[in-house]
């Protein structure tokens, strides 16, 4: 079983978010990033059965340089190669762009399974992975609380609201992009880290692979115009002082609401 | 103007409130108003739907739509875009929603936006407003082209009040080849914490910085108070509390008399499950932490200083 990963780096979650001088997104120069969380359990769902069984595992990622960064420590985890689409041409493509980029790679390394998250931690889009499999022509479920695979065939426990469960069952090739906390996610160990030196990083850029016309900022349909604090609501009244008088302060309001 | 088509939905054999927020937003927009209703056995819901701002409503009834399938609605939301020559196409962002409609936006090769809270109008063109990075930040989000397609947040705009007096035609879903197949909706298990009774919630977030830290600092207080612990769901996520503690979209929606949140900074799915509560406290080391939007009383400081003071104070204000 060949089974690909689609991973995001995204701003770490502790970043500082501070606006670029454009507007249209956050200074990215001189903060840290990691791989997307609800990307590390897709990837730890797919080591998994890598792990119980004949399993090969490919990650896929798009962006700069700093990208290798996430694929390297996705090959220390376990993953086998890795797939890189560095090209500047590719910025700015919408989700759909991104989506036609995973697409050509889905249709190039033809997997029997695709693991994505759920959402990204930065865009929060939560739409690329139904729109990759849209394009490839497979079947897709989001929100994949525990998936299990047995003679072709996935079956996923997916969440709904208020923490029950809807089971659906797809055959391969299918797309499944998973919530968190279905699983814990493993560390690279130092000898994974080292093994990921010799495993091997194809480099693509959109014209490799085939879609050069339709992604980049000239393509996208979408376009954000710019990003900004969210206006407060009716706000909090904030409360100062030392923690005592803080503390004082919020005994008396519970009081006052007579729930002392 | 051209035709703003929502896709209902239905939910324990009702159309979801959700549904009227996107009647609420069609309706204001100037627009033409058509609606999707689909299932099986849905045309009483169809009827009710088009005489309360579903303009003219489609039905689309078939057994593979009985239940949610991502391969039948996707085929037949798509049938009832080129049915309706809809340029705009409305879903809510429930879990059925965020499965399907990207897959219609890219079988439609369209602009796609997801999880929006607001639509303005620029030159006929719809551009969105949205949250990114988990609510510290709102986008405004610019569209090309037609069909829009995008999906509307539950609860965050009015719901459609008035009457109107729209018909209810019948749609071929034309429903080819499905691959996904349902098998069961499992009900939540009976979680043992049932925070949807309790009058006062202390919750903890990711700012506690450790496990052992809701044994040590939060439980005190929330024993001063006589209340229940919650989590937010990194929390949850990270196995420091189980499930069962988790406040949230996907986890327990509260309203009790008194929420607190200790180190949380308020993530959507977070606010979404607590937002209805009567007064709100939230304790978080940074200003901008979206948890103080909903809160009504706010203290930006060392959550590992305040809370037990807090403690304290609580047991003396009793006497």
């Amino acid at each position: 079983m060949k089974i690909l990963v689609c991973l995001k780096q995204v701003p770490h979650s502790d970043a500082r978010l501070d606006i670029a001088s454009d507007g249209k997104w956050i200074q990215e120069d001189n903060i840290k990033f990691e791989i997307n969380a609800y990307d590390t359990y897709a990837l730890e769902e797919a080591l998994r059965l890598k792990d119980s069984g004949e399993a090969e595992v490919v990650v896929v990622s798009i962006g700069p340089a700093r990208v290798t960064q996430a694929l390297r420590t996705a090959l220390g985890m376990g993953a086998d190669r890795a797939v890189h689409v560095n090209d500047p041409a590719a910025e700015g493509s919408d989700v759909l762009g991104v989506a036609k980029l995973l697409a050509a790679v889905v249709k190039e390394e033809s997997p029997d399974l695709v693991f994505a998250g759920l959402m990204s931690d930065d865009a929060n889009f939560a739409s690329v992975p139904p729109m990759v499999a849209q394009l490839s022509g497979m079947p897709s479920t989001t929100a994949a609380m525990s998936v299990s695979v047995a003679d072709g065939s996935v079956t996923v426990e997916r969440e709904l609201e208020g923490g029950s469960l809807e089971v659906v069952q797809l055959p391969t090739p299918c797309l499944v992009a998973v919530q968190s906390g279905l699983n814990q996610v493993r560390y690279a160990s130092l000898k994974g880290i080292m093994a990921a030196k010799k495993k091997p990083v194809d480099t693509k850029t959109a014209a490799d692979l085939g879609v050069a016309d339709a992604v980049g900022a000239g393509a996208a349909k979408v376009e954000i115009e710019k990003i900004y604090i969210p206006p407060k609501g009716h706000g909090a009244e904030i409360v100062e002082g030392s923690a005592d008088e803080v503390a004082q302060k919020l005994a008396g309001k519970i009081k006052e609401l007579g729930l002392l | 103007m051209g035709t703003i088509l929502i896709v209902a939905e239905i939910q324990k054999g009702k159309i979801r409130e959700a549904s009227y927020e996107l009647a609420g937003l069609a309706q204001k927009s100037g627009h033409d108003v058509k609606s999707l209703v689909l299932g099986q056995g849905v045309r009483n819901l169809a009827e009710e739907f088009a005489k309360k701002g579903g303009g003219e409503v489609l039905v689309a009834e078939a057994d593979a739509l009985a239940n949610y399938n991502a391969d039948a609605f996707t085929q037949a939301t798509l049938a009832a875009v080129q049915a309706s020559g809809a340029g705009i196409l409305l879903i809510s962002n429930t879990p059925s929603g965020w499965d399907f409609a990207p897959r219609v936006a890219a079988a439609l090769d369209a602009a796609f936006v997801s999880d929006a809270f607001a639509i303005e109008d620029e030159g006929g063109q719809p551009v969105f407003l949205r949250r990114v990075f988990n609510g510290r930040l709102d986008a405004r989000v610019k569209t090309k082209g037609t069909p829009v397609v995008a999906t509307i947040q539950p609860g965050a705009t009015a719901p459609f009040e008035g009457s109107t007096d729209g018909k209810v035609t019948d749609l071929d879903p034309g429903i080819g080849e499905c691959k996904t197949k349902f098998v069961e909706v499992k009900a939540a298990e009976s979680k043992g914490v049932d925070l949807t009774k309790a009058s006062i919630i202390v919750s903890g977030g990711r700012g506690l910085g450790a496990p052992e830290k809701f044994p040590e600092l939060l439980q005190p207080l929330v024993d001063a108070l006589g209340g229940a612990m919650g989590a937010s769901r990194p929390v949850v996520d990270a196995g420091w509390l189980p499930h069962a503690y988790q406040v949230g979209s996907s986890g327990q929606v509260v309203t009790p008399k008194l929420y607190i949140a200790v180190g949380i900074s308020g993530a959507i799915q977070h606010l979404v499950g607590m937002k209805g509560s009567n007064f709100i406290v939230a304790i978080n080391k940074d200003p901008d932490a979206p948890i103080f939007e909903v809160a009504d009383l706010g203290v930006v400081a060392d959550l590992f200083e305040i809370v037990p003071a807090l403690t304290n104070a609580v047991k003396a204000a009793k006497g």
